[in-house]
């Protein structure tokens, strides 16, 4: 099969933009995509576009995927709409792989974008959790806050893991955000200050939930044929995997993991045909605290179990043997739904590279992106190559 | 023929209301007599609490909700004025299909009524409910005396307690304690010796009716209707009984006024407690009366009652937390949009929601709840064996949602109740093995704070929310002792 490669990546800012709509964040996004590829791309050049969106607040619930493709200039250009809860542009990022790898496409955007913060809390809340098991966990009186907190709860049980270590995750998350300049929430945080924040689902604070956050993001992904037409310094996309689970968490064997990561990593690692112990820097689905430690066990970075002494020991931090989430992660960064995954890939792109400016992993190799929808019904992980280990 | 009582359950809402705290609010306390009052919780109603009553009272007796040949549900204060909610309640214990379900009203008189015709009876096994949660406006007398709570009877062909006399009497009395069409709070006009007149005539003359065929002195308790802690006494006097036979099981004094519960919760205390011979005096504004003097046999014998009544409750609360509890000072719930549940859907899942049906895989032997779609162990296809989960289970993990964290149809409860701990809680399967089958259900009855992994829990079934008009009930689940 053909290998796939990122030719460009960018983003818009994440935050809250009352002035724009989910289309013109879409645009920025999709310029910023276009002007990252070094030799320049056609609109004409691409063959076809996946987009993820939830449509959060029930704006253009269908065929969404055509209304920003169309307002960007792709003219005609086929467009699928994906929907997979907070993993929607992760999958997408994946099925432009499987795109290319078919020999269908050559060149293929796969983006995302979620408009946010322009509604009432109540309807924003309304919107929240509407992709757990909206009959069983929904009606027991949670949203995603809930259930992540009930994870953390289990995890504290099992593992004595303790709440300071969910702390500290978003001490470290912040302080890389407050490096990139497209965060939402790009400042420091103390760990007095996670640890005292208001309770929202208990053990989990405000400072252990990410924000809602307006937003875009996409990446050109093109054939190893085409490839060199656009750049001499592509990212390979070396493994791909993806997963799914039960939409509710009860209905599970475990509450401390994820399967569905764990499956997606298997599959991505050995297409790549490297380990966890290869990865470089990775860009983890850290909705709350709490998904970061799961990541850490689940993706191989340490054991069950073990997810709170590898935040304890700074493995993870941007100076640490292993950093995550460099760009500020879900936490920081933001998490505008349907946008994340792609931005993920954004950031791994930026870093191996060597774009990433005051955040940048000296001699990033190895890159992993991981994107999580739900509390886990779907799970979609990369393995990105620099540059250099290609050539 | 006729039926007799075999056995009896009683429910009472866990919040205490002191008169002191009443007073401290408005200067005075009109429930005359009356210590504290039950407040229902934010997620209950008449049709929850008669649900719970009706559940002890099957346990307590050998008879199974699918053999019941009819099930009264006896209420002033029902969910909906109209739609046959004893359906419900039958569903929520599992009766049968061909169960005949009626529900009484219109008077606090019901209760005993129901009783006294279900104990004329002659064919199988009958399922009285008497539940009631009396609303006034803030600043009356109802409202300060407004409580709540349910009995619960199972009647059978023999044993237990039977019906020695029963006398009835009606006397036209307008303006004594109403509700007007479409109001949820009772009203009187206030006439003070009007309505006692009303009272005492009505029951006097149902006192007349017994005739010969009972003599009032020779009981061992006498339950009468009190809608406050004063006015039973009054008719002592046509009754020819002494005060103190009346104290002994009264529940108006720590439980306010109970409506149509109010004198079957008194029987039933006193049937649990062995009491041979017991007169209940129901009485409804209009005015009825109807009187029922029952006879269990010894203790020894097949005339025992079963069953136990206890509503000792040391959780108080305050004045305002009892608005907030009663929806009177919060602002139900937000607009929205998303997530939503039809009724349909909910409508499929009540064996789950009231009664924990879960499924057995034939392929592998893994508890399924739900029962439907491929196994969650070994992912088959399979149709499931049904399989009743026990109603005991154990908590696997918990949080406790604050306001930025709970979806916004549970606004209103969290306004009403504060913030809720909600937990997956795995119920034991009916086998042997280790078998068991996790729910995802809110916590109620228990500091939120205290609840934690591994505490034991049991299944009760609450209102979860309403749209459209529509209560969706369905289980929660409440701390064992």
């Amino acid at each position: 099969m053909r290998d796939a490669y990122v030719i460009g990546a960018g983003g818009s800012q994440y935050g809250a933009f009352p002035t724009e709509s989910y289309r013109s964040m879409f645009r920025t996004a999709f310029e910023s995509t276009t002007a990252s590829v070094d030799n320049g791309i056609d609109a004409g050049d691409i063959d076809e576009a996946f987009i993820g969106m939830i449509s959060i607040g029930g704006r253009q619930l269908g065929l969404s995927g055509p209304a920003v493709t169309e307002h960007v200039g792709l003219h005609g250009v086929p467009t699928t709409r994906l929907e997979n809860a907070c993993a929607a542009s992760g999958y997408a990022v994946r099925q432009a792989v499987q795109a290319v790898r078919s020999g269908m496409a050559d060149v293929v955007l796969a983006g995302g974008v979620e408009m946010m913060t322009d509604l009432s809390s109540d309807t924003t809340r309304y919107w929240f959790g509407v992709s757990g098991e909206t009959e069983w966990e929904r009606m027991a009186g949670t949203t995603f806050s809930g259930v992540y907190a009930q994870i953390a709860s289990a995890h504290m049980a099992e593992y004595g893991t303790e709440r300071e270590q969910l702390s500290k995750i978003a001490v470290k998350s912040h302080a890389n955000g407050a490096l990139n300049p497209d965060a939402h929430l790009g400042f420091e945080c103390s760990l007095e200050q996670a640890e005292g924040a208001g309770v929202v689902a208990d053990p989990l604070t405000l400072y252990h939930c990410c924000p809602t956050s307006d937003g875009a993001a996409a990446v050109l992904v093109a054939s190893e044929d085409v490839v060199e037409q656009y750049t001499d310094t592509p990212v390979r996309i070396a493994g791909v995997g993806a997963a799914s689970d039960g939409v509710g968490l009860f209905q599970r064997d475990s509450y401390t993991s994820l399967p569905a990561t764990k499956q997606a990593a298997e599959t991505a690692y050995e297409m790549a045909g490297v380990g966890p112990e290869d990865v470089d820097f990775a860009e983890v689905h850290d909705c709350f605290s709490i998904a970061e430690i799961l990541a850490y066990e689940d993706l191989g970075f340490c054991e069950p179990g073990e997810g709170g002494q590898l935040i304890e020991d700074g493995v993870t931090t941007l100076e640490g043997d292993l950093p995550v989430n460099t760009s500020g992660g879900l936490k920081s960064k933001g998490h505008p739904i349907g946008a994340t995954g792609a931005g993920q890939v954004y950031e791994a792109f930026k870093q191996l590279r060597g774009d990433a400016g005051d955040r940048q992993v000296e001699g990033a190799q190895v890159g992993l992106t991981h994107n999580v929808g739900g509390s886990g019904g779907a799970a979609v992980v990369h393995v990105l190559e620099g540059p250099e280990v290609d050539a | 023929m006729s039926r007799t009582i075999t056995a009896v359950g009683a429910y009472v809402p866990q919040a205490r209301l002191p008169a002191e705290d009443v007073s401290e609010a408005w200067g005075r306390f009109d429930g005359a007599g009356i210590r504290s009052t039950a407040v229902p919780g934010a997620d209950e109603d008449t049709l929850t609490m008669a649900g719970e009553a009706a559940r002890r009272a099957l346990e307590a007796s050998s008879i199974e909700a699918a053999d019941l040949e009819a099930v009264t549900f006896a209420t002033t204060t029902p969910p909906l004025e109209e739609a046959e909610l004893a359906v419900r309640l039958g569903a929520f214990l599992g009766t049968g299909d061909s169960t005949r379900h009626e529900t009484a009203g219109a008077s606090t008189n019901a209760g005993v009524a129901a009783l006294a015709d279900a104990l004329e009876g002659d064919s199988g096994p009958h399922l009285v409910v008497a539940s009631d949660a009396p609303r006034g406006e803030p600043d009356s007398d109802q409202a300060h005396a407004a409580g709540a709570g349910a009995a619960a009877f199972v009647l059978e062909s023999s044993g237990g307690a039977r019906c020695l006399s029963r006398a009835d009497a009606g006397l036209d009395y307008p303006g004594t304690r109403f509700r007007e069409a479409g109001s949820s709070t009772v009203d009187s006009l206030g006439i003070t010796p009007y309505e006692r007149e009303a009272f005492t005539e009505t029951i006097g003359r149902a006192v007349d009716g017994l005739g010969e065929s009972f003599d009032p002195s020779s009981a061992d308790a006498v339950a009468v209707q009190a809608p406050n802690g004063k006015l039973p006494y009054r008719a002592s006097g046509v009754l020819g009984v002494d005060t103190d036979v009346m104290t002994d099981h009264a529940v108006v004094h720590d439980l306010g006024d109970l409506g149509a519960a109010s004198v079957p919760l008194s029987l039933a205390s006193a049937l649990a407690a062995g009491e041979k011979t017991v007169l209940g005096v129901g009485y409804g504004s209009g005015s009825v009366s109807t009187i029922l003097a029952l006879e269990a046999g010894e203790s020894d014998e097949a005339g025992a009652v079963s069953g136990e009544v206890d509503f000792e409750s040391d959780e108080t609360i305050s004045y305002a937390e009892s608005l907030r509890l009663r929806g009177e000072i919060t602002g139900g719930e937000p607009a929205g949009g998303g997530a939503y549940v039809s009724v349909p859907s909910w409508q499929r899942s009540t064996p789950q929601r009231y009664r924990l049906e879960a499924g057995e895989c034939p392929s592998c032997g893994a508890l399924n709840f739900l029962p439907q779609g491929a196994c969650r162990r070994c992912h088959e296809l399979v149709e499931y064996e049904p399989v009743q989960l026990e109603r005991q289970g154990t908590i696997e993990t918990v949080s406790v949602i604050s306001q930025g964290g709970a979806p916004p149809e549970f606004a209103e409860l969290q306004a009403r109740a504060g913030d809720y701990a909600t937990a997956i809680v795995a119920f034991d399967g009916p086998g042997e093995d280790d078998e068991h089958a996790s729910a995802p259900l809110l916590i109620v009855d228990a500091e939120p704070d205290s609840v934690s992994v591994g505490d034991r829990v049991e299944a009760t079934v609450r209102r979860i929310y309403t749209q459209e008009g529509v209560t969706r009930y369905g289980i929660k689940a409440r701390p064992l002792e």
